[in-house]
This record gives C-alpha cells, structure tokens and sequence, in this order.
C-alpha cells in the first residue's frame, strides 16, 4: 500500500523536535482523533523511528508505513 | 614505549568504555527513554533493561567486595557524609536536564560519537557547569545546599552509607548477610522481570545492553580497585560515570601539557571512539545539528542542568544509577528515584504546555498525573 491510497485525516509537524517531543505530540494528537483515522507524522530525530515502532505495538495504534526521505521520516499511522 | 601504572588504567578504561559505546550505540540503551516509554507509552521494557544492568552489576560488584577483592568503602558512593538533599534536589534537577537535553550523560557521548554536533554541544555545557559545580562558582551553592543538610552518618555510628552496614547497625544481623539478601531480591526480581516481558525476553540487544553493560561496570570496579590498586602509586576507586567524569575530561584537554590522564576521564574519551567507530562501520554516521534557536536553547538548559544537578547528586543514571547502585550505597537509589521523577515530570508538563493553556494548566495537569497509584 502506498502512502498516496491512503487517507490522512491529521498531519502533525514533528521536524525539529528532538526525542520524547515526537512521542508526546503523536500521543496528544491521537488523543483527539476518532477511530480509524489516519495522522501522517514528520519527524527528523533518527530516533524516532524505533520510538514509533515501539509506541505502535505498546499502545495498539497501528504504524501502516515508516520511511525515510530525505532528511526526514514519514510515518502513517492509524488510531486503534 | 613502557606506560606507567595510571596510564595502563587509564588504557583499559578507554577499551572497556569503547565496547561500552558500540553496545550502546547498538541497542539504543537510553535511560531518558526508558523513563519516556513508561511515562509516554506505557511500556516498561527498557526500564527492565535498565535494571537488568544495575543488577547485573550489583551482582558482580557485591561478589568482589564481599570476597575482599576491592573496598567500596574507597568509593565516593559509600562516603559517611550523607548529604540527602543534594541526591533529591540534584537527581531531581538532572532528570530535568537530561529530558530537555534529549538524553543522559551517557547517551550524549554516544551521539556525539554517532555525529550529533548538538551533543556536542550539550556536553561542553555540561563539562563547564560540572566544573564550575566542583570547584568553581557554583561549588559555593552546591556547599550551601550541602552544608545545611549533610548528616554525618559517622557521628551516629554507622561506618558507611552503604545499606548493608546500615542495617545491620540497627538489625543486628550481618553486613553481609544483608548484603547478599539485598543482591539476591534485586537479581532475581530483575531476571524474572526480563522473562516475563515478551519483547525484552525476545531481543538479543535487550540482553546485551541489560548483561554486557553491567558486567562492563563490574570490569571498571575491577579494573580501578584490583589491577589498580596500588600502595606506592594509589589510584580513585571508581566505575563508569558520566558527569563529573566530562568536566575533567574538558578540564585535562585544556591543561593536557600539565595534566595526567585518569580512569574517568579514559572512560568518557573512550564511549566517543566506541560509539564513533561503531556508527562508521555500520554506516549510521550522520552529523546532526541545531535546527533552531529553541533547539539550542533546549540543550543549553540541558546541560546546565545536567552538569550542576549530576555533580550535586554525586551522579547520574549511570553513575549513580548503576554505578552507585551496586555498591549498595544509600543515596544510589534516592538519587535514581529523584532522576526519573524530575524527567518524568517534565514529561509530562511538555505534554500538557502543547494544550498551549498555560503553565499552570500544565502544572496543575502534570501533579494530578503524578499523584501516587495514578499510571499514565
């Protein structure tokens, strides 16, 4: 699945922001969408990339793609 | 060339603390994280992580000072002067410092090594502000807050902070015994904590950073109290810490010509090399840098925080969160609890200021959160 068939319904500008900022922005965010619905983050901290991973299984939101362009990663994920 | 006795110290802290940097740089080991996942997610496996070294370095240390292979006691954690506030106020501060900083002492070396100028940056703060805490301005407030609350714990009849002893003054049952109960509860719960976490239990790097970076501080004790130990050249009994340790380090590379090296300052040089030949091999390297005037500032206040709170506690998670902690002293896991309580109120206020409704929305927010038996 490519990000393009994907909906997203939030996007969240998480440049520049070093760790646990990109977490705690994700958290906040989530918190206030519905279920289902989608919220592309923008992070530039290499870390950010493991924080996700681990963030989606802990919490059963569910990362539908991770990638790198750039100096930038692009994560998609999904509210449970 | 022949080295002297100080140099060859010095010479295996280097090596071990290399081998530190790479298992670091590989297994992401970040106490500011572990801190983060339980706070932000929930998770608790890289706490168990955290633990598993401290009690896999209790282990190995209690063994070697109950068998008379080294002497805490030479050890700066085990010292009669028992000063408590400056392990609340200080680890409290540092917590702080290392969440706003976006990571420990440790972990900033090992950025550093991995080409993160912003590190970089954050350490040269922390060495001057730790520096500055020993014995420049801020040594004044640091002997302030100290001074007021320091128990002599000598005066009272105790030989030690160290719990062992300190129980059995008032129990009556050995120092060793107690000694041994106290290793044994810790490393078991530790352990059984580890297989009973699914994706800690799962990960080969969970186990190498949670048994090889504690068997690398039982190495250090080892290294600075056994193959160091000497009559006619005596040398700081001491293991792995990140605080004081810098500002030594900035403090020799700028007198180098009328300087000696040490064992905590070969430590702190050796995580860079470890942690820098680890990212070129496996191609991680990659320079980062200040995005922003925030960023900066951030990591300024990170080591200021960092430098004066890490030498007012005597520590830092590392120093005295694992290091201080296996020799059973007293104000090793005060200290511990104070730093993760100062990061995860921070935490939880960057959470909160995002609602942009103020400090005292956050502050009130932060403290309802944090009200004991409330998770989450």
């Amino acid at each position: 699945m490519t990000d393009a068939a994907i909906q997203i319904d939030q996007e969240l500008d998480a440049r520049n922001l070093n760790c646990p900022l990109p977490i705690l922005r994700a958290k906040k965010t989530l918190n206030k969408m519905a279920s289902g619905e989608v919220v592309k983050i923008i992070a530039t901290d290499p870390g950010a990339v493991k924080d996700f991973e681990s963030f989606a299984s802990q919490t059963g939101n569910e990362l539908l793609s991770s990638s790198e362009e750039g100096e930038e990663f692009h994560f998609l994920m999904k509210k449970a | 060339m022949e080295l002297e006795h100080y140099q060859k110290i010095a010479l295996y802290g280097f090596l071990g603390a290399m081998v530190f940097g790479a298992i670091a740089s590989r297994t992401q080991f970040c106490t500011m994280g572990a801190v983060s996942d339980w706070v932000n997610m929930g998770s608790k496996t890289r706490m168990r992580v955290w633990f598993l070294v401290i009690a896999v370095a209790m282990v190995g240390t209690q063994i070697m000072h109950l068998t008379g292979m080294i002497d805490l006691r030479q050890s700066i954690y085990l010292s009669t002067n028992f000063t408590w506030i400056g392990h609340i106020l200080g680890g409290f501060l540092f917590g702080i410092g290392m969440t706003i900083g976006s990571g420990c002492g440790q972990r900033t070396l090992v950025r550093i090594g991995g080409g993160n100028l912003k590190s970089l940056v954050l350490a040269i703060v922390l060495a001057i502000t730790a520096y500055m805490t020993l014995r420049g301005l801020f040594a004044l407030l640091r002997l302030e807050i100290n001074g007021a609350s320091t128990v002599d714990l000598e005066a009272n009849g105790f030989e030690s902070q160290g719990i062992p002893h300190m129980l059995s003054n008032l129990t009556g049952i050995s120092a060793t015994a107690v000694a041994i109960i106290i290793t044994t509860i810790i490393a078991t719960a530790a352990f059984t904590l580890a297989f009973r976490d699914k994706e800690l239990r799962s990960s080969f790097d969970n186990w190498l950073a949670g048994i090889g970076l504690g068997v690398l501080i039982v190495g250090a004790w080892y290294v600075t109290g056994v193959l160091g130990f000497d009559d006619f050249d005596p040398l700081q009994l001491e293991a792995a810490s990140f605080i004081a340790p810098v500002g030594n380090t900035l403090s020799f590379l700028m007198t180098y010509t009328g300087a000696t090296i040490n064992f905590g300052i070969a430590v702190v040089l050796g995580m860079i090399a470890g942690a820098l030949v680890y990212s070129v091999i496996t191609r991680t390297f990659r320079w980062e840098s200040f995005n922003d005037r925030s960023d900066l500032v951030n990591h300024l206040y990170g080591g200021v925080l960092m430098g004066f709170g890490g030498v007012l506690s005597l520590g830092c998670t590392i120093g005295q969160g694992v290091s201080g902690f296996s020799t059973l002293a007293l104000g090793a896991p005060i200290s511990l609890i104070s730093i993760i309580a100062g990061a995860a109120f921070t935490m939880k206020m960057q959470y909160y200021l995002y609602d942009e409704e103020g400090w005292m929305h956050a502050l009130k927010s932060t403290l309802a959160d944090l009200k004991p038996g409330k998770s989450g």
